[in-house]
């Protein structure tokens, strides 16, 4: 990256957070109060355009990170790097897609201002590593949540369970934080305040990303929550991130990551295990989708205490292809819903003759996210599994398995809503223009990403390596420099 | 161009043929917009011929230089640090006829199909899942490395599944695709792991340095133990796609799909799939009689189970479905004994003849009627039944087990699966219980999950 693509990529990066938030502003007093969708698709396509704009500024550098004011504990204010750059287009695709799809009842102008705040306030902890900026954007993704699982008819109880947890979760994220950033384990001081601070942020990472035994909200989210909601607060996977920054890379974990991260990775391959155990005898399409979804984010943090670079390259992975899936499922059980009410698990529903395109896309986006050769998660599988046994054999099998179930439970999900006897008095739903487009716009990153992963993986490959502080293959191949240069130091580069 | 390079050529061509195919229907289906059937059975058709050609070519070339084989290295899918997906593919003795045999018949199912399933809801699904089918099974049978054969397998796998279940208002062939990929899926762990133990083996999956590339003549370069291992593995892989004792249940339920697609599959292709696979890493079982032993028990096994079931079955379908095992599991015994041409001779001559067997049975009242005519009468039973040898209180315990299908499904269901999701269910249950008093809500009764 030159120094003269320093002001776009600044320029970029408050386009990502100030969209958004300039349409959330906008809805909440009272614009396009009739139908706010058009401005809150055109406020996030400004967002995935920034994102695309700094993902392409970022691919054109030698890989390495910048970063922009304060610092503080080893983060700076503005932080943009391989992680970014690949991290946050993906981000403002899932706002942007969920907005398209959303039906028309669900689209009141609070909340879609509640939506787009969510999603500012998303992708401006995408841009950031400093710890007390992560805590408060940390805060503000949950408070959209909650408010908006508290008015949805019939979720008093989500709200409730999502409250406790969030709770427990940003209280310890807040005082693990402050105390990582008064005694930072790091810099060779005592650490001893440091080092509880650490687990607490490890808690914390936990309870958001419902890991065992703090998984009960995920699967509670999804049943009691608009899918908006639900998608919205699961699929960034704003705990991954936080873990990223503040538990990977720096110079006192011997490996480049930290104990705590390493015992979190044990509790997610349980995690990912069991989820996906459970979402085999699910009852309903939302908690099925709850518990896969549960099963992939905790199969990620277990790929990112990895200490090889294929493993965490793999989980990076695994982080988009089930993000998009995931949530590519979840607009299509929204619209299904939208149409003819909540769907069973328990029977053969047979709606595939009142909804064939939308059953494609659920068959395309299911296979997509439980290895179909071609998509992208076909070569997250194979990374998270070599790198899972190339580190540890029984983490290995347990990724096996993992996959395996989550194969078994979501092509039982799939037979299970569109096969069965069909009704032939019942009603006959085309899918909608808009519906199509978004689902397409999810669908073909999924396949171009599968079939030609190259420049993503060796985007991650640079990413991580210099997460792990480890010269990346390509960079030494291609003469780049091991260290971080750059305009100002990234400090996972040190 | 170089011989290489025409050869290189031809090869992509057959697999890019039946690829390009799903693109040209599948795209605009997605987009709403679905060929009418004659035109999407004619590019189908069309994918299938090319590849059909491209691979005659192929073979005729390969002949003339005395079959000395060719890899095609298409380049690195993707590397991180020392694990490397390569994207090879091989022509050889081996590949090449058996490719020249797979889209032959996939084309003439596709010929078929076109009338078979006219006006039939679905007619486009299913031409999209023939073709999903014939580029899985020739990335298969083309791969260079057993990374692209895992995912030649996969696709293989779920256009399977899909098609077992292409009635959708149909229950039954829910339930059974949904067990065939429960199947498959256990035994695809097989094949992962041995991609994995390869790759940490030999730092990639290339063929070539695991035992050379002239088959059926390659030699191991990998330790004897390291070879044990991933023969096994591949064993283990190869007896849920072939339908092998103890997976082999989900085979009799797999004809509740369209008849066309029984035939290539259940019939021809996808059935030999295991012993394809086995008879490419030949070089490895040679380093491991474990593995031959295992083959040997696993076929022979399968092959008396099957062939006792199969003669009490009361529809045709489902006594084909065991005559295909029986003959599966021969293949087996065969390939563990050690032979390479024969194993080969016998499946392409089980699946042209099975194939046309499931493809007449729709019309197989007709036939016998036909018969009947021409003989002036009933054929008469068979009287040299070895069966009949057998002392009479034996006959009726053996129609017993066969009647409960060799008690194969009650042991893997009670030991298994019946006890697997009961915990399942019971955790399910209690997660409830603990969300409802998280929630302050009452519970729903505990009932099923």
């Amino acid at each position: 990256m030159t120094p003269a693509d320093m002001p776009a990529l600044l320029s970029a990066a408050a386009v990502v957070v100030a969209a958004p938030l300039a349409g959330a502003v906008a809805v909440a007093l009272g614009f396009r109060r009739g139908n706010p969708r058009g401005l809150a698709v055109a406020a996030t396509t400004a967002a995935l355009l920034a994102s695309l704009t700094i993902t392409f500024l970022w691919s054109r550098s030698d890989g390495t990170g910048v970063a922009f004011g304060e610092r503080l504990g080893g983060g700076s204010f503005v932080c943009i790097d391989g992680i970014t750059a690949v991290l946050l287009p993906y981000v403002a695709l899932v706002e942007l897609v969920i907005l398209l799809v959303a039906p028309r009842r669900s689209l009141e102008p609070g909340a879609v201002a509640r939506i787009l705040f969510g999603a500012a306030a998303t992708c401006g902890l995408f841009l950031t590593s400093h710890p007390l900026v992560l805590v408060a954007l940390w805060c503000a993704t949950v408070l959209p949540t909650w408010i908006s699982v508290r008015s949805t008819p019939g979720g008093a109880g989500a709200a409730r369970v999502f409250a406790i947890a969030m709770a427990a979760a940003t209280a310890c994220m807040a005082v693990g934080t402050v105390l990582l950033v008064l005694d930072p384990p790091w810099s060779g001081a005592s650490g001893l305040a440091g080092d509880a601070g650490g687990w607490l942020v490890a808690v914390a990472v936990m309870i958001r990303k419902g890991i065992v035994p703090f998984h009960s909200w995920y699967p509670k989210l999804f049943s009691g929550a608009t899918m908006s909601t639900s998608l919205a607060a699961t699929m960034p996977q704003v705990a991954s991130y936080t873990a990223v920054r503040l538990l990977i890379g720096h110079a006192d974990h011997p490996e480049g990551v930290a104990t705590e991260l390493v015992v979190l990775a044990q509790m997610a391959l349980v995690t990912a295990t069991y989820g996906a155990a459970l979402a085999i005898v699910q009852r309903s399409l939302r908690s099925l989708i709850g518990t896969l979804a549960m099963s992939q984010s905790a199969m990620v943090l277990a790929g990112l205490a990895g200490t090889l670079p294929m493993e965490l390259n793999g989980a990076f992975c695994v982080w988009l292809s089930s993000g998009l899936a995931l949530t590519g499922i979840g607009l299509v059980a929204w619209a299904l819903e939208s149409r003819a009410g909540e769907i069973r698990l328990e029977t053969l529903q047979g709606r595939f003759w009142d909804a064939p395109a939308l059953a494609a896309f659920f068959l395309l986006f299911g296979l997509s996210g439980i290895g179909l050769p071609g998509t992208l998660s076909f070569v997250a599988d194979d990374l998270i599994v070599s790198g899972s046994l190339d580190e540890q054999l029984h983490a290995g099998l347990l990724v096996i398995v993992s996959t395996v179930l989550c194969g078994v439970a979501m092509m039982r999900g799939w037979f299970h809503v569109f096969g069965g006897p069909v009704d032939p008095d019942g009603p006959r739903h085309s899918i909608l223009v808009r519906e199509r487009v978004a689902l397409t716009m999810l669908l073909a990153p999924l396949f171009v990403l599968g079939l030609w992963p190259g420049p993503l993986v060796r985007a991650l490959d640079r990413a991580t390596s210099r997460l792990l502080a480890v010269p990346a293959a390509s960079a030494a191949a291609a003469g780049h420099p091991a260290e971080v240069g750059g305009l100002q130091e990234s400090p996972q580069g040190r | 161009m170089t011989n290489h390079d025409a050869i290189s050529l031809l090869v992509v061509c057959q697999l890019a043929a039946p690829a390009a195919t799903l693109a040209l229907v599948g795209l605009p289906t997605l987009l709403g917009r679905p060929p009418s059937e004659k035109i999407t059975a004619r590019i189908v058709g069309g994918g299938f011929a090319t590849g059909f050609v491209a691979g005659l070519i192929t073979l005729a070339a390969l002949a003339v230089r005395g079959f000395r084989p060719e890899i095609v290295h298409l380049g690195s899918w993707f590397s991180v640090g020392h694990h490397e997906a390569t994207v090879d593919l091989v022509a050889d003795a081996l590949s090449v006829p058996y490719v020249c045999f797979s889209t032959g018949l996939c084309a003439l199912v596709n010929a078929f199909a076109g009338k078979y399933l006219h006006r039939e809801p679905g007619f486009t699904r299913f031409f999209l899942l023939l073709a999903v089918f014939g580029t899985g099974m020739n990335l298969m049978v083309l791969a260079g490395s057993i990374d692209v054969l895992f995912a030649g397998w996969e696709l293989l796998g779920i256009s399977s599944t899909m098609l077992i279940g292409f009635f959708l208002e149909r229950g039954n062939a829910v339930r059974a695709a949904l067990r065939a990929f429960a199947t498959y899926r256990v035994c695809d762990v097989g094949l992962l792991t041995a991609a994995v133990v390869v790759h940490r083996a030999v730092g990639s999956g290339d063929f070539e340095r695991l035992f050379g590339e002239n088959w059926p003549n390659g030699t191991c370069l990998v330790p004897a133990t390291t070879a044990t291992i991933v023969s096994l593995l591949l064993v283990f892989a190869a007896m849920g796609k072939s339908a092998q004792v103890p997976f082999s249940g989900w085979l009799p339920q797999a004809m509740e799909g369209p008849t066309p697609s029984s035939a290539i599959f259940y019939g021809a292709l996808s059935i030999h799939a295991g012993a394809y696979v086995l008879l490419r890493c030949e070089s490895l079982l040679e380093q491991a009689p474990a593995a031959r032993w295992l083959l040997i028990v696993i076929g022979l096994g399968t092959a008396l189970h099957a062939n006792v079931v199969g003669r009490v079955q009361t529809d045709l379908k489902s006594l084909l479905a065991y005559a295909s095992m029986t003959q599966a599991g021969l293949i087996f015994a065969e390939i563990g004994c050690g032979w390479r041409v024969i194993p080969l001779v016998h499946v392409v001559s089980h699946a042209i003849l099975r194939s046309l067997q499931i493809l007449r049975s729709p019309s197989a009242l007709h036939d016998r009627h036909e018969l009947e005519a021409a003989l002036g009468g009933h054929p008469g039973a068979d009287r040299w039944a070895l069966g009949r040898l057998l002392p009479e209180r034996l006959q009726e315990r053996l129609y017993r087990i066969a009647l409960d299908r060799g008690y194969e499904e009650m042991v893997v269901g009670r030991l298994f699966v019946v006890p697997f999701l009961a915990l399942l269910r019971w955790a399910a249950d209690l997660e409830r219980r603990w969300l409802a008093v998280l929630a302050g809500e009452p519970h729903d009764g505990g009932g099923r999950p």
